[in-house]
């Protein structure tokens, strides 16, 4: 599989635990789909708009859109105002709408009814991942990636379509959540890529989740981005020197630096061993292409980052022709 | 200011939250293995530890049970792990008044679909757990993982919207069974409830409605004095015996969803008493701001006699330094908005992942500065 490839699918669901930089590897995909000449819709999921902040744009209202790189749109998804637009669509009655939003016992039950926020995130997004527009009556976007929540509430929203048709024996949402299963579950269609860094607590949950996508829900998975790898280790003998020589200086400043130094070397290549032991164990683990991802020192996460983070993963997972016309 | 192991020394319950991913986890072990060192019988809470972690603490076997840990320590650890699977179930067989109400919601269609949805059970879960490990009286220092959640603050409202679920109104809605005079009249009297009825039922077919009324029926039986129960560990959240450390790393991501839960914790009268900032990189103990960058690089040659490591060293520390100063500047703007005399305690980005007792002892002189 290749980039080209991945692109051409309709739907792109990039999952992981939290803290391991999803929302950033979801941002650069996005630059690269329009580099491939795709109009990318990227939604943020859960009201979080993290993505708006890495491109500098103001923060966006839910179900706003806006094209904030040529090509890149994004949009924040929230189940209840999802919900309403579902309502609007198959209850085209304005005045008694208006009446049944306001009241509290709606307000309530859309709070607190298990998965209904989660079906209709998935189902907004499905919505916009099959949508023709208006005008011109072809798709609207080449290509939805959905910037799903942490692991465990990721799954809770991937499982939702399936367990709704479940639930709901029979009718319109029967029917409707069936056809989301039927994108989510399609090869051709849809494509799950996981976010990790190569540590336990992240692993541990990516070959769970991996696990889960494939046995569980049957969802067809596209790329392992492992991110914030460590790749510059130090000899041990250079870390003694380094001690050592900082034990025969005089000067207090030269034995500060070259304590910082071993400091800083040891750091970096402890975390070198650690990632590259996880590394290892991913690729025996879990059966998707890797790509491989560098910790971004930088004092501050702009675009500038994400956009070195588009160029790694075009270079690893672009393709021959595409990392030739790099070259 | 004073430090977070202060902190800790005053309080008997400690509850460790975060957004996920930030080593809360590991913090709550480690503050556990403080105040077992401090000569206090402590246990610890833990939600989903990892595997190196579990096995330090001898929680390999799942189970709600208190396992002790031998950590050579003045006071006794013991360590507790919630199950995370089918805290539902659990739910559900621990407060149906009856087996027949119990076989009833287990084996309602939505029930069976959906409870894997149902938010707040293992929130739930752990406070209730919490509120019975403290009135045993049988440890001095009770330290809680929370749940690993979106938001920080999800944890404590989790058991309100379980409230808000069965809350009287919608359930008068509902604890009724569907084709019950009551649905009836509801449809003559009100002309709006009986449109959206009739939308409704074409929706999602006439059986789903039943089903979600008769799962409400059985729901509400579960869960009589059930607000009661949340009122009375909300209290306990609330008093002086509790403090809340928030766990936080030096990201940009984390610290605003932080601040967040720093602008809550008044309205909610929550006791925030402590922050730590996990994993942060240091800078460097050298006196000058601009660096001599062709100094460090010589220094480093000679030290190491070659001229390429040499490079490499320094250039390593060059980034390592850039990445500090990052750390550092959004720490100080985090702390400006944080509440006054609130303790704040740094912990480093060490050389390795920190999963056993001797990993977590290099965690506590951090905790007591």
């Amino acid at each position: 599989m290749d980039l080209a490839h991945l692109f051409q699918r309709r739907l792109l669901v990039v999952a992981g635990k939290g803290g391991v930089g999803k929302t950033t590897v979801a941002c650069a995909l996005a630059l690269e789909a329009a580099r491939h000449g795709r109009r990318t819709l990227l939604c943020e999921v859960d009201g979080v708009a993290r993505g708006a902040h890495l491109f500098q744009v103001p923060p966006l209202g839910i179900g706003e859109v806006a094209e904030v790189r040529p090509g890149v749109f994004l949009m924040a998804v929230e189940g209840k105002a999802a919900l309403a637009e579902y309502l609007q669509l198959i209850i085209p009655v304005r005045r008694l709408l208006a009446t049944v939003f306001k009241s509290r016992i709606y307000q309530h039950f859309v709070a607190a009814a298990p998965g209904l926020k989660e079906l209709m995130t998935v189902g907004k997004i499905w919505y916009e991942a099959e949508r023709l527009d208006d005008d011109t009556g072809q798709r609207r976007w080449d290509l939805v990636i959905m910037d799903a929540p942490a692991t465990g509430h990721s799954l809770q929203y991937l499982r939702m379509p399936a367990a709704a048709r479940d639930a709901f024996g029979t009718g319109l949402v029967q029917r409707e959540a069936q056809r989301i299963v039927d994108l989510l579950t399609d090869p051709a269609r849809t494509a799950v890529n996981l976010v990790t860094t190569a540590e336990e607590m992240p692993v541990n949950e990516t070959v769970a989740m991996h696990r889960q996508l494939c046995d569980e829900l049957g969802m067809p998975t596209g790329f392992l981005f492992i991110n914030r790898m460590h790749r510059c280790d130090f000899a041990d003998d250079d870390l003694a020197r380094l001690g050592a020589s900082a034990e025969r200086h005089r000067d207090p400043r030269s034995r500060t630096a070259l304590r910082e130094l071993a400091a800083r070397a040891r750091e970096e290549a402890g975390w070198t061993r650690v990632n590259a032991r996880y590394r290892a164990r991913l690729a025996r683990q879990v059966s998707m292409p890797i790509v491989e991802l560098p910790h971004l020192f930088a004092e501050e996460f702009t675009a500038q980052e994400v956009r070195t983070l588009a160029v790694h993963i075009a270079a690893q997972a672009g393709g021959a022709d595409q990392q030739e016309e790099r070259a | 200011v004073k430090s977070l192991a202060a902190v800790v020394a005053e309080h008997g319950v400690v509850i460790c939250a975060g957004s996920g991913g930030v080593g809360k986890t590991t913090t709550a072990a480690a503050i556990a293995l403080h105040g077992a060192a401090a000569g206090r019988r402590t246990i610890v809470l833990t939600i989903d530890p990892a595997r190196r972690l579990a096995d330090a603490l001898g929680l390999r076997v799942l189970g709600n049970e208190a396992r002790a840990v031998r950590s050579d320590t003045a006071g006794s650890l013991h360590a507790m792990m919630l199950d995370q699977k089918g805290a539902w179930d659990h739910l559900v067989e621990r407060y149906a008044p009856s087996a027949e109400v119990r076989d009833r919601i287990l084996g309602n269609r939505f029930y069976q679909h959906l409870s894997q949805s149902f938010a707040g059970s293992q929130e739930y879960m752990a406070l209730e757990q919490l509120h019975e490990l403290h009135a045993s009286g049988a440890y001095d220092l009770i330290v809680v993982d929370t749940p690993p959640t979106r938001h920080a603050l999800d944890f404590l409202e989790a058991p309100q919207r379980l409230v808000d679920f069965l809350d009287r109104d919608v359930v008068r809605w509902f604890v009724k069974p569907y084709f019950s005079a009551g649905w009836a009249t509801l449809r003559i009297v009100n002309r709006t409830v009986g449109a959206v009825l009739r939308r409704l039922e074409d929706a999602t077919g006439v059986s789903a409605l039943v089903e979600i009324s008769d799962f409400f029926v059985s729901m509400s039986q579960l869960f009589e004095g059930f607000e009661a129960r949340v009122q009375r560990v909300a209290q306990l959240l609330r008093s002086r015996q509790t403090a809340f450390v928030l766990v936080a790393s030096p990201e940009e991501e984390v610290l605003a969803e932080a601040e967040y839960f720093c602008r809550q914790v008044e309205t909610l009268s929550i006791p925030l008493r402590a922050v730590v900032f996990n994993r942060v990189h240091r800078e460097s103990q050298l006196p000058e701001r601009r660096l001599d960058e062709a100094w460090v690089r010589r220094l480093a040659a000679r030290a190491v006699g070659s001229a390429e490591q040499g490079e490499r060293l320094a250039a390593n520390f060059f980034r390592y330094e850039l990445q500090a100063r990052g750390d550092t500047l959004r720490i100080e703007a985090f702390r400006k908005q944080m509440p006054k005399r609130t303790a704040v305690a740094t912990v480093p980005n060490f050389d390795e992942d920190l999963h056993d007792l001797t990993g977590l002892r290099r965690m506590l002189p951090h905790l007591a500065e």
